[in-house]
């Protein structure tokens, strides 16, 4: 599976610059974010995906989720997902938690009833209980995280994708977070992870692929691959 | 699999129902946003079309003394502005929807037609809110409710179906083309003073009616006056088949048809790459 980008040098999206310049072509490069990347995640596995930035991690994710289309290739989802991209699921910054949660949990295939049901559950988890009634716009980001977990963990997904969902989050969030992760494999859940942090990569995962450059260069047991990435990571540290 | 490039995704939960959820809560959540921390909250949806009414209905009966064209050229003229600013305000969140909701867009996946769709339901809401008031001035006119009003559901839904077509048009070409909202802004101002709404219909020449019926809107205007203001002069009832012949009618409800196919065919093959362009 690939995708290309096009990035164009000078974005043309005026009527003006076409009518002035209608026979110039868009000077657009193309970016290839991935390139030939093909793997297979099974089910209940918790797969990892490390890589530099800009080496297509989230691109990867997104076109799993099915937000961004590939050019080649094909993706097979078999299952309910539940993304958590980009630290969030979209939040409106002007509406008030308990808004947001409506709307968010509602995206993700809940029903009015099983929100009902879960709505305290979902701000439980997230701790939030004082501040439910206000616009997330006075969030901080560490809120915003945990709000936002708390609801991609309460659908009933067969797989989550978790985008850096430990990059924002205190250790006792980040302890949280583990928890449900040994839950949701015990419960046969799949799990996507992309993430910068090696140790929770060699601590959960039962495989990893390394992404560089939109390439892949490893795939396979979390040790062998994170070693790999180290070992490709080591010349540039300073 | 058949598609190629293709991405096969398990049925969300729900279907029709789960999608019919999200209009229902974006829809109630917009509306809220749109008048929420101003006191006078939903008072504003109806100060500004009253407004531009008491502007314009000063104007043209004070001084212009277009009065006197229609019975009731007061119900006529808000029946009009309402009716405007239903289409302009709904087909303009509906182009700025998607872009809007860009934050959205880049991190679920739900069938993309719901923003654009919600962002006109919201404008439906308020033009509710705007139709009690015109219901206000039709009974203030002691003018008898008919049988017949209730072919004013089907013009509604004409209405919709034409203004959502309209919105899905302009949504897709936003978000490639920024200054869509500037083109979109002009036309609409074009448009109003092109559809008689101000002005009787029966004071265009003929040619230039002609011309004006093909537009749905103005098909729909003029057949909601000839139904609610039955009593009405005949300068200000003329309706499509008048100018188009017997089943003219059917032109301009074929081109409101012909707007939602292609809005509805122009979203659809431009919808993957929302997310990356938006």
């Amino acid at each position: 599976m690939s995708k290309i980008f096009r990035l164009p040098h000078e974005r043309r999206t005026t009527l003006k610059e076409y009518f002035l310049h209608p026979f110039r072509h868009d000077g657009h490069e193309e970016q290839r974010a991935l390139q030939d990347v093909t793997f297979r995640v099974e089910p209940g596995e918790f797969f990892g995906i490390i890589g530099p930035n800009g080496s297509g991690k989230s691109t990867l994710l997104k076109i799993i989720a099915g937000i961004y289309r590939q050019d080649t290739g094909t993706v097979k989802v078999n299952g309910l997902l539940s993304p958590f991209i980009e630290l969030g699921v979209g939040f409106n910054p002007e509406l008030t938690a308990r808004d947001n949660i409506r709307i968010n949990g509602t995206l993700l295939g809940l029903t009015r009833r099983e929100l009902g049901a879960r709505f305290d559950d979902i701000v439980a988890f997230s701790e939030l209980e004082r501040f439910i009634d206000q616009k997330l716009k006075n969030f901080s980001s560490g809120m915003y995280l945990r709000l936002a977990y708390a609801i991609a963990v309460q659908v009933d997904f067969d797989i989550l994708l978790l985008d850096e969902v430990l990059a924002v989050g205190d250790a006792a969030f980040q302890e949280k977070c583990f928890a449900s992760f040994d839950r949701f494999r015990a419960l046969g859940r799949t799990i996507v992870l992309v993430t910068h942090d090696l140790g929770v990569v060699q601590r959960f995962a039962d495989r990893a692929v390394l992404l560089i450059g939109g390439e892949m260069r490893a795939l396979g047991a979390p040790d062998d691959v994170t070693e790999k990435y180290e070992a490709f990571a080591s010349p540039l540290a300073v | 699999m058949v598609e190629a490039p293709g991405t096969l995704h398990a049925p969300r939960p729900g279907g029709i129902a789960h999608r019919l959820r999200i209009l229902q809560v974006i829809v109630l959540a917009e509306f809220k946003l749109k008048y929420a921390g101003s006191a006078l909250g939903y008072v504003w949806s109806v100060v500004k079309p009253l407004t531009l009414f008491t502007v314009l209905y000063l104007v043209f009966t004070r001084i212009f003394k277009l009065g006197s064209v229609s019975e009731f050229y007061a119900v006529s003229l808000l029946v009009g502005i309402v009716f405007f600013s239903f289409f302009s305000d709904a087909t303009n969140q509906g182009m700025v929807s998607l872009v809007h909701r860009e934050s959205l867009l880049r991190r679920m996946r739900f069938p993309r037609m719901l923003i654009p769709t919600a962002a006109t339901l919201t404008a439906a809401m308020t033009f509710g809110v705007n139709l009690v008031v015109v219901v206000a001035f039709i009974a203030w006119e002691r003018i008898e409710p008919q049988l017949d009003w209730v072919l004013l559901i089907p013009l509604l839904v004409e209405l919709y179906v034409f203004i959502l077509g309209t919105a899905l048009v302009l949504a897709t070409l936003f978000i490639s083309f920024r200054d869509m909202g500037q083109v979109w802004e002009l036309a609409a101002q074009l448009m109003f003073y092109a559809s008689p709404i101000i002005y009787p219909a029966a004071l265009l020449p003929q040619w230039a009616q002609e011309i004006v019926f093909l537009n749905p809107f103005v098909q729909i205007l003029q057949d909601v006056r000839a139904l609610v203001l039955y009593d009405d002069l005949p300068a200000n009832n003329v309706t499509a088949p008048d100018v188009l012949g017997e089943f003219g009618r059917l032109i301009p409800v074929g081109i409101a048809l012909a707007v939602f196919g292609l809005g509805v065919a122009l979203f659809k093959r431009y919808e993957p790459w929302f997310a990356e362009r938006a």
